[in-house]
């Protein structure tokens, strides 16, 4: 059956407005037909969004078509006169990776919509553009549509907010559709749903979709047909399955290999077996924090953000431990509170047995040398405008007990130990990559001799390259320094890779710790299997995705329900789990899980 | 129900801001050296007379309880009695003696409400003239960055706030009313003595408005979402008008609060060169004739006017942007 | 969230390239290669060097009197004009020219010595009240709420009005009434600085809030706010002159731009350049200074905005 050509784009390059400048775009040629699902994979700098901003006739002002051409329904799109009747928004439409900022945010969401709807489809009568809007976000699942059409962008979240645009962009009955990179700012869990939902609404509405990203393993959920981006130009197409198994080029088949595995081998870092009699390093008993924010408006009401719920961990003597969790789940108030940045409004924190809250400003400074934090986002954690030096120096003129002539011999000494190279200890940080500027906090950090490292998403910014080199670092000091780690993250496939035992962080309370092999290959709690399975990767998993699709978003840490706080959202769940709070309760030996269905042995078969 | 809330909290916040003003001016007119009675019994009088007066006036209490005794009367809605103008209206001049203790006095209130109108008037012809020349100035500059629109702007921007505001007026005086017998300048005889003195206090207020619409709105036009708004099948003159001015607006609004500040200032000067009957005018001769009551009745009604419009002004920064704190 | 290709390509490029010169090195230069800002830096060192030196070496003063000389038209533009008064004479035969120069001297000096004031002032107890919070920060606050409800004129009239202006005094005025600005832009920055990661970081090595406010937000949050302070310079001056065409500035017989203009309206048929000449003169002042000034903050929005 022949389908129409919808988008023909031949040998299309794109480039700065300085015709001497190098093309962006260089040739790029490809065909959608009527429904038809393309991929496009290109990794981060190739071109993609540039691409995807192309065949929408929306390049930015200082880029310009340099040649080739764009026809859309057999009409050229780039020469177009002004009898034209092509027109973005409602021929072709596009969703970006940036939903919280892409709408106004001083008007109500509904109402942007119902106005791009007006615009673009002036023949539609406004009544009717409005109940299309509400119907369209109660049919991709936001909750009382009528009345979350008059809130503002501010109150929705990153997933509600995608969800919003994609009602935006498809509310106009578009023929073409492209989606850039739509999951790079949400959570997993919450990703997952995006992409089962769009997918589901183009095969639905034969939408002729183009779909680009980052990830490879996402694009095999969503596309069929696959092409590779690479110096700006699509070097090869292939059915998805056929291209990872057969790749024609060496770009493509270096860019499989990168991904990372969590399922490819069972075998994973060793948990280090607690020897009888030995003490956890750091110990956190039933720590609370909730934080009070003034309710808009009113005078002396507060609304309670409960962020950390009663949180009990043990960790000990070199053992890399992980913190895994979703954005929302507490994992940076409890980073918070492990590096004693905040006191727990309840509960202690204890390090070899003496807790935080016993010591004075004194003695807390000097315990400050047993334990660090290395932080997320190297150009934010660095002090401006100070030398590479003076920043590592800076650790040891607070405590203001060594002399100046020691100082510069010290720092030199530590910044060799994390592979800086000498020349830099009078350089500012400015022309260093992400890698290196990590490598100062740890340096900063490893002056003090600490014994215990807390690492929050340190390696989330890095490409794979570089976090394989700092993973290196990590396990040579760790050897050298008798270090033990605790691991933030979000990262899934960074926690498989490096930690001994993780703890599965949900709405401010631990649902699951075990050992690396065991959480990945037998996970117990529903969250935890939830959140497994909707990890991006290329391989077989043990656990499919569909099965264990989540509903919705999770409930606000102002407003948790009473009972077990993942009730709302579990597949699974039962009268017991609307009352009750499941303990964190031993499960085998070193398992901890909280979670009812685990109690009764035959409703735990499954 | 939230601006009901707002609305409480500020009025509350905005009586305790007029009862401090009203006591820094109270206590630093009587700190300050310059004796009130003096002038008005004239420089001649023996000293026994002038303290028998300010005995009489109760000028001799301790500040508290003079203090006490004022607020009193003001939560009555009495301002006190001048003590310089008699109800006649006819200002005392030194050598004529006139018993401010009898009660012949013009009341406060009374002066002050027969000149706040006029003074309202210039005020507001000023800001219509204002806007009328700083918006689309404002506008122009800001959607063209690199543009002859911002560069006309800046250069306006730049002028207009050098021009100090009592020379601009002595010389349109000069010019538009003695040479060129347009505008009428002294005085106040109808509507048209409002124009020169408006104009000249609008260009003290245009660069502010200028500088400021032209960089938030150029701003705004970078982000996200004003971008995003072409490929969702927006008109350029919606995107502009009614998503990009909205949020470029916002600043304006609230930097207009402590502009205020500036701008009563520049009213009296103006009032004082145009001989123009408003609030500021009489402020000027009052203060120099130490005629405490009516400056004391004009720094209440100041504050208030300043507290007033300062409400409003947050009020329409949250209808337009409702992430606007409360 | 800015949306040029650079932009786009650095974001997916995942590195942000940054140019090594020091960002107050940067704005200076953005600054400098603009026409309005050579253009207004040379008006004003000018007028700087006029005012200092001419009266230093010109034989001719500005405050003596010469009866004979009343009236003289500036070079060409009247029937009665002469080489060594070229702007003229005023009713008392001053010379036009030196009082205008020994007015700007005044001007620019109390002007630059009350952002001085207000500056350290202003920038200090913001800091302060932003980085610490809680207390400090209410108390402050509500000083400059009450502060800024009272305009400088009335404050000005009220202290100056009875008792006789001295630079001192005028300069105390000035900035009493321009600190609350400083105090606020400060405490803002302060209070966005205390949110940022590295002050987390420095925390966290066990650094002191004293510490980390004096050694490294200080240094980071001064110098933009430095560079805008050069507007107020303009803004001192015209009040100051505001001050004196009321009759509460310097006090005659030395020569202000107020005091000057304030007098000339009773000869403003007649003898029109006493009045216009010393508002020319500061005019030209004003517009240079407000031409570096404004570049100056057009230039650190630019580099600011794409940091």
């Amino acid at each position: 059956m022949e389908r129409a050509l919808l988008l023909d784009v031949r040998d299309l390059k794109v480039g700065p407005l300085d015709p001497a400048a190098a093309p962006i775009l260089d040739g790029v040629s490809l065909q959608l037909h009527a429904s038809e699902i393309l991929g496009i994979y290109g990794e981060s700098g190739s071109g993609k969004t540039i691409l995807s901003r192309a065949l929408a006739d929306w390049l930015p002002e200082t880029l310009a078509y340099r040649g080739g051409g764009l026809s859309f329904a057999g009409a050229d799109v780039l020469g177009r006169g002004r009898k034209s009747t092509f027109r973005a928004g409602r021929d072709i439409a596009y969703i970006g990776s940036k939903p919280q900022s892409s709408l106004d945010p001083t008007t109500p969401v509904g109402s942007q919509i119902t106005e791009k709807l007006r615009s673009v489809r002036p023949d539609w009568s406004p009544r009717d553009c409005r109940d299309r809007v509400i119907q369209w976000l109660g049919e991709v699942r936001i909750p009382s549509p009528k009345e979350r059409y008059w809130d503002y962008p501010a109150k929705f979240s990153g997933g509600m907010m995608q969800r919003a645009m994609i009602v935006d962009a498809i509310c106009a009955e578009p023929a073409v559709l492209i989606a850039d990179n739509i999951t790079q700012p949400l959570d997993v869990t919450i990703a997952a749903q995006i992409v089962t939902l769009l997918h589901d609404l183009c095969l639905r509405l034969k939408m002729a979709t183009i779909y680009l990203s980052s990830s490879l393993p996402t694009l095999g959920q969503f596309a069929k047909r696959t092409a590779v981006l690479h110096g700006g130009r699509l070097i090869e197409e292939q059915p998805f399955a056929d291209l990872i198994a057969r790749p024609r080029t060496d770009y493509t088949r270096k860019a499989i290999a990168s991904v990372p595995r969590i399922w490819a081998t069972s075998e994973g870092p060793l948990a280090r077996r607690v020897s009888h009699g030995e003490a956890p390093l750091m110990r956190v008993e039933k720590a609370v924090r909730t934080y009070k924010a003034r309710k808009r408006g009113t005078f002396n009401t507060f609304s309670h953000i409960q962020a950390v719920r009663g949180v009990t961990l043990d960790i000990m003597p070199r053992e890399n431990f992980g913190i895994v969790g979703e954005s929302g789940c507490g994992k940076s108030t409890l980073t918070r509170l492990l590096s004693w940045l905040e006191r727990p409004d309840a509960g202690a924190v204890a390090l070899n047995g003496v807790s935080f809250a016993d010591l004075s400003e004194r003695q807390l400074i000097n315990k400050r040398n047993e334990f660090q934090l290395l932080l997320q986002d190297p150009h934010n954690a660095l002090p401006p405008r100070t030398t590479v030096g003076r920043m590592i120096e800076e650790s040891l003129r607070i405590r203001r007990r060594t002399p100046a002539k020691e100082l510069r011999a010290k720092v030199s000494a530590v910044m060799s130990e994390v592979g800086l190279a000498a020349a830099l200890y009078d350089e500012l940080p400015v022309a260093l990559s992400t890698g290196e500027r990590q490598r100062i906090s740890i340096a900063r950090a490893l002056i003090l001799n600490p014994k215990l490292l807390i690492l929050d998403e340190t390696l989330t910014a890095l490409d794979q390259r570089e976090q394989s080199k700092l993973i290196e670092l990590f396990s040579w000091l760790q050897q050298k320094n008798d270090l033990t780690y605790v691991f933030i993250s979000h990262d899934l496939a960074m926690v498989r890779r490096v930690c001994t035992r993780i703890a599965v962080m949900y709405l401010g309370e631990m649902v699951e710790i075990a050992d690396n092999r065991e959480l990945f290959f037998d996970p117990l709690h529903p969250y935890t299997k939830a959140l497994l399975s909707a990890a991006p990767t290329l391989e077989e998993k043990p656990l499919e995705t569909r099965d264990l699709l989540l509903e919705g978003e999770p409930p606000s840490p102002i407003d948790i329900p009473p009972g077990c706080s993942f009730a709302s959202r579990c597949p699974h769940a039962f009268a017991r789990c609307l009352v009750e709070t499941p303990a964190l309760k031993a499960r085998g030996p070193h398992r901890l899980a909280a979670c009812h269905l685990l109690d009764a042995p035959a409703l735990a078969a499954e | 129900m939230l601006i009901l809330e707002f609305l409480v909290k500020r009025i509350a916040q905005g009586v305790l801001i007029l009862f401090i003003t009203s006591l820094i001016i109270f206590t630093l007119l009587r700190v300050v050296p310059g004796d009130p009675v003096r002038l008005i019994v004239g420089g001649m009088a023996p000293d026994n007379v002038v303290e028998e007066v300010a005995t009489k006036m109760g000028l001799r209490d301790p500040i508290i309880v003079q203090y006490g005794r004022y607020v009193g009367k003001l939560v009555q809605g009495d301002m006190g009695q001048s003590y310089l103008r008699p109800r006649n209206g006819m200002v005392a001049t030194g050598g004529q003696y006139i018993d401010p203790t009898k009660s012949n006095m013009a009341p406060v209130a009374d002066l002050i409400l027969e000149r706040l109108p006029y003074t309202l008037q210039l005020g507001g012809l000023a800001l219509l003239f204002a806007l009328a020349m700083a918006i689309p100035i404002g506008i122009a500059g800001g959607l063209h960055p690199d543009g002859w629109q911002n560069t006309l702007a800046f250069g306006v921007q730049s002028l207009f706030v050098s021009l100090p505001n009592f020379w601009l007026a002595i010389i349109l005086i000069l010019f538009v009313s003695v040479k060129l017998h347009l505008l009428p300048a002294l005085g106040y005889k109808g509507f048209s003595y409002t124009i020169l003195p408006a104009l000249v206090l609008a260009v003290e207020i245009t660069p502010f408005i200028v500088r400021t619409l032209t960089t938030s709105l150029g701003e705004v036009m970078q982000a996200n979402f004003i971008d995003e708004a072409r490929v969702r099948g927006l008109p350029r003159r919606r995107i502009v008008y009614a998503h990009a001015l909205r949020n470029a607006a916002t600043p304006l609004i609230n930097l207009l609060g402590i502009q205020l500040s500036t701008l009563i200032g520049g009213v009296l000067v103006i009032e004082y060169i145009f001989d123009y009957p408003g609030l500021g005018d009489l402020t000027v001769v009052s203060v120099i004739g130490r005629d405490f009551p009516v400056i004391e009745g004009i720094a209440i009604t100041t504050s208030a006017v300043f507290v007033f419009i300062n409400i409003i002004v947050d009020l329409v920064a949250y209808l337009i942007d409702p992430r606007v704190e409360l | 969230m800015t949306v040029s290709a650079g932009a786009l390509a650095a974001d997916e490029a995942g590195a942000v390239s940054q140019r090594s010169r020091s960002i107050n090195r940067r704005i200076l230069g953005a600054a400098w290669s603009t026409v309005a800002f050579k253009l207004g830096f040379f008006v004003f060192v000018t007028l700087l060097l006029a005012s200092l030196t001419t009266p230093l070496l010109s034989p001719i003063s500005a405050t003596r009197m010469k009866v004979h000389d009343r009236f003289l038209a500036p070079l060409f533009l009247g029937p009665k004009w002469e080489w060594v008064h070229p702007l003229g004479t005023d009713q008392l035969g001053r010379d036009m020219l030196m009082r205008c120069l020994v007015g700007l001297q005044y001007s620019l000096m109390i002007g630059v010595v009350t952002v001085l004031l207000i500056f350290i002032l202003g920038c200090g107890l913001g800091l302060f009240a932003g980085f610490k919070g809680k207390w400090w920060d209410l108390a402050i606050m509500r000083i400059t709420d009450a502060q800024l409800s009272i305009p400088m004129i009335i404050l000005a009239i009220t202290i100056l009005g009875v008792s006789r202006p001295s630079v001192p005094n005028i300069i105390i005025v000035l900035a009493l009434s321009g600190w609350p600005l400083y105090a606020r832009i400060a405490r803002s920055a302060a209070v966005t600085e205390r949110d940022k990661e590295y002050v987390r970081g420095l925390r966290v090595l066990g650094a002191s809030d004293w510490r980390i406010l004096v050694l490294f937000v200080a240094p980071n949050i001064l110098p933009p706010i430095a560079f805008v302070a050069v507007l107020d310079v303009a803004r001192m001056m015209i009040f100051e002159a505001v001050l004196g065409f009321l009759g509460l500035g310097v006090q005659p017989p030395t020569p202000s731009f107020g005091s000057i203009i304030a007098d000339s309206r009773k000869y403003l048929i007649n003898a029109w350049w006493i009045a216009t000449s010393p508002g020319l003169f500061l005019a030209l002042a004003l517009t240079s200074i407000n031409l570096m000034g404004a570049s100056l903050e057009k230039a650190r929005n630019r580099i600011f905005g794409g940091l």
